[in-house]
């Protein structure tokens, strides 16, 4: 188990590396100067150089690179060239958008998916299982900027329920901040909730048809005990699989979603930092989004080893 | 010395409706929430072109020694009044007496020189030393600042009223940006990056009775239905930025808001490279612009609402001559040019949309379309906004793309043969140079006229029409400005009344 974990920890560094080199790189291939976009049009070429020089622009680009990584080793992940302020205090300040959305999605997409794809394994061959499914077909193909929007007529423009297009920050009013975050959670975690529920039931069919369901069945144990702890217990491998990487698309996914909702999260950062090609606030977001996949993905393989112990570590 | 009389004439004189609103009188108190559509660069207008640090912090925040009113007249702000020598080139400054930063400190007339030297110190990092070229030094006396000249510059008051040219306190000039501190009816109070500016009544502002209101809060929301949305939901109280004509329409449509119409300084301008072939030759541009049917894109793509144009300049502005019959809409002979020219088949041109920009999205569609019907094969794409200003404006490399400028007063592109279009008139530079240096507003108005003419004649890029400037509130929200002589959404004089 150690010697796996310290494997993935060092494999993960070097994919989270990658990343940072890749995006830096793309962005220097790309047209398009921090500066020039700060100045906008008409400036005059010597500002232009001011800023440039101020902005540090004016060193190589491997060099920014490697300052930029021995930055990061001391905790320093430098400063917004747009914003000219620290990195790091952006993306947490985003986060508390970007993390209670993606996981308040996934809550709401169990919450849906989880029992309604047990009891379409359940009821195959009744009439609510092809009903189940057909909704869950239609909820996967629902773009969710669609959604969004339809959720904000509804919801926001002709109820008034919600507001639309507005975050207001926890600091000034939690309750505020929970009411705007519900239709965007609602948006982005239906889309979700269809394709787990066809992935749960598709791993519940599979399992209940397996030898040691029968077992269970025939030793006497209740419908409900079996279901529950031989069924479910096996299907969660496959379910807690797609989980993980729902969740990060979750959380990565959600750029569409916060520019239909107008939110403050860590997608329209994104945004924002690539069109103003500021490379330490993208590089700061990269290292959130590549270490936020990696460890989802780790956490999903330890968990393996708690639902199946025949699963070992090597 | 004579007193500068001609400053009425010197502004934009504009058809508006101004004051014919029939609104209730003004009450105090309240907030406006007003949406924007991104995050600006800062909060300087001194330290970038990008014209959404204006549309926040122009009066609002931030006053210059003169200023624009709604209508583009020129009117005392910080200066109570100026005079000019008779060789023109001594223009003194009365400054108002015990005028307050948002700090607490007193503007000292420290201030305004700081400010001055920086602006047109080449080295510094302001956008625009060119509007301060002709300052050779700055004097004070009292509370007086003279400014000195080297020739007589007939734009200097104009360069002086735009949001270049504010005043902030001049031991925090470097930290505008984030910070900024400036003399107006409003002080900034806070901002979430990507989310909402919060702005607050100054109670030592120098006017009596304004602002009304004790808060502005400006929204960030990029998505244009979304910005629609929450005025519809509530949300937002008045959208005065890129507000598409559709939703201008449903404003006036529905009994809870209210959409106004007014003018604006910006012209939608098919840009052409007047140095690649086949573009290079005149006969070309003549026949893309008998090509272009510019009534047909105003009702297609702006529901009707704008006014066609015939050169590079707004009906807005005071030296308007009206050049849209120069080469009017004319397949037929558009045709004959291009056979003319050597191309009876047509050619094939590469024609760039800018991103971000809706309408000049919807019209480089159109224009498209009717170039194909001449002939003229167009490769359409759509071009990212970092790419398209390093790419095309800044390197000019590109055969046409299409753009709004909405600098007011911005005749002088065509005076500089680095600009993208790649226009070299050395008759154009000449004329610019004697507009610059004349003394009365009827000869500069002449000058310009006569360039708006040259451009217009050579056919340098195609003109198609200048979109109105549209604002849509909630109907309880007064005293909006309704024209956009220069970008701003000032909040001054806003209040609401049930």
């Amino acid at each position: 188990m150690a010697t796996f974990i310290i494997r993935r920890f060092f494999s993960a560094l070097v994919s989270i590396l990658l990343a940072t080199l890749l995006v830096f790189s793309a962005l220097l291939a790309i047209p398009g100067d921090p500066a020039e976009i700060i100045l906008g049009l008409n400036a005059s070429p010597q500002a232009l150089a001011a800023l440039r020089e101020q902005l540090g622009l004016d060193t190589p680009a491997p060099q920014r690179y490697l300052n930029w990584l021995s930055g990061i080793t001391t905790g320093d992940f430098g400063e917004s060239l747009n914003y000219q302020k620290p990195v790091a205090g952006l993306i947490l300040n985003r986060l508390k958008v970007s993390v209670p959305l993606a996981l308040g999605g996934a809550l709401l997409a169990c919450a849906i998916a989880l029992p309604l794809g047990i009891f379409a394994a359940l009821k195959r061959g009744s009439i609510l299982d092809p009903l189940i499914i057909s909704f869950s077909q239609v909820g996967a193909a629902i773009p969710s900027f669609w959604l969004g929007l339809m959720l904000i007529l509804v919801f926001a423009v002709h109820l008034r329920w919600f507001p639309a297009g507005s975050f207001i920050p926890w600091e000034r009013d939690y309750l505020g901040s929970i009411r705007s975050l519900i239709l965007p959670t609602f948006a982005l975690g239906l889309g979700q909730a269809a394709v787990i529920t066809r992935m749960t039931r598709a791993a519940m069919l599979d399992v209940l048809g397996q030898d040691f369901i029968r077992t269970a069945r025939a030793k006497g144990l209740t419908e409900k005990k079996t279901i529950l702890h031989h069924g479910l217990r096996n299907a969660l491998v496959t379910i807690i699989t797609v989980l993980g990487l729902s969740l990060s698309n979750l959380f990565i996914g959600s750029i569409i979603i916060e520019q239909v909702f107008s939110l403050p999260g860590l997608g329209r950062l994104a945004l924002t930092a690539i069109g103003t090609r500021d490379f330490p606030l993208l590089q700061g977001e990269i290292l959130v989004y590549a270490g936020t996949i990696v460890l989802l993905g780790f956490l999903v393989d330890i968990s393996y080893g708690f639902l199946n112990p025949r699963i070992r570590y090597r | 010395m004579k007193r500068v009389m001609f400053l009425a004439l010197f502004t934009l004189i504009i058809f508006g409706q101004a004051l014919a609103q029939d609104a209730p009188s003004p009450q105090f108190g309240g907030e406006v929430t007003v949406a924007i559509t991104a995050d600006p660069p800062g909060w300087d207008p001194s330290a970038s072109t990008s014209q959404e640090i204006p549309r926040v912090v122009y009066h609002n925040v931030f006053e210059g020694l003169v200023r624009f009113d709604r209508d583009g007249n020129i009117v005392p702000a910080l200066a109570t009044s100026w005079t000019v020598s008779d060789d023109g080139l001594d223009w003194t400054f009365t400054i108002r007496k015990g005028v307050k930063f948002h700090d607490g400190s007193d503007l000292t007339m420290e201030d305004i020189v700081a400010k001055f030297q920086r602006a047109r110190d080449p080295d510094s990092s302001h956008t625009h030393h060119e509007y301060y070229a002709s300052i050779d030094n700055i004097t004070t006396e009292d509370n007086t600042v003279t400014f000195h000249l080297t020739e007589p510059s007939s734009s200097l008051l104009y360069n002086l009223a735009r949001p270049d040219s504010v005043i902030y306190p001049a031991a925090k000039a470097d930290t505008q940006r984030s910070q900024p501190i400036g003399t107006g009816p409003f002080k900034f109070v806070s901002y979430l990056e990507g989310s909402e500016v919060r702005l607050e009544r100054f109670d030592d502002y120098y006017l009596d009775g304004v602002p009304y209101l004790d808060s502005v809060v400006y929204r960030i929301i990029s998505d244009p239905n979304t910005r629609f949305a929450a005025l519809r939901a509530g949300g937002i109280d008045l959208i005065g930025t890129s507000l598409p004509p559709e939703q201008f329409l449903q404003a006036q449509s529905d009994p809870g808001l209210k959409g106004t119409e007014g003018t604006g300084t910006t012209e939608i301008t098919l840009a052409l490279n007047n140095a690649r072939p086949p573009l290079n030759n005149k006969l070309v541009r003549e026949a893309i612009t008998y090509a272009i049917d510019k009534e047909a894109i105003v009702n297609g793509a702006m529901f009707g609402l704008g006014t066609v144009i015939g050169t590079h300049m707004s009906p807005a502005e005071p030296y308007y001559v009206d050049l849209t019959n120069t080469y009017p809409y004319n397949p037929e002979k558009a045709r004959e040019l291009l056979a003319e020219a050597g191309y009876p088949d047509g050619f094939t041109i590469k024609f760039e949309l800018p991103e971000p920009y809706n309408i000049e999205r919807r019209s480089g569609q159109v224009i498209a379309q009717q170039l194909a019907e001449v002939g003229i094969n167009v490769d359409l794409s759509v071009v990212e906004w970092g790419t398209w200003i390093q790419r095309i404006f800044l390197g000019g490399d590109y055969d046409m793309t299409i753009i709004g400028h909405s600098e007011p007063r911005d005749i002088n592109i065509y005076g500089n043969p680095d600009y993208y279009f790649h226009y070299d008139n050395p008759q154009v530079r000449d004329l610019l140079q004697q507009a610059e240096v004349a003394t009365t507003i009827e000869d500069q108005t002449a000058d310009y006229q006569e360039i708006a003419k040259i451009i217009a004649d050579d056919a340098v890029n195609v003109w198609v029409f200048s979109p109105p400037y549209l604002v849509a509130a909630q109907q309880d929200v007064y005293g909006f400005w309704q024209n956009q002589p220069t970008p701003a959404i000032d909040m001054t004089e806003v209040y609401r009344a049930p």
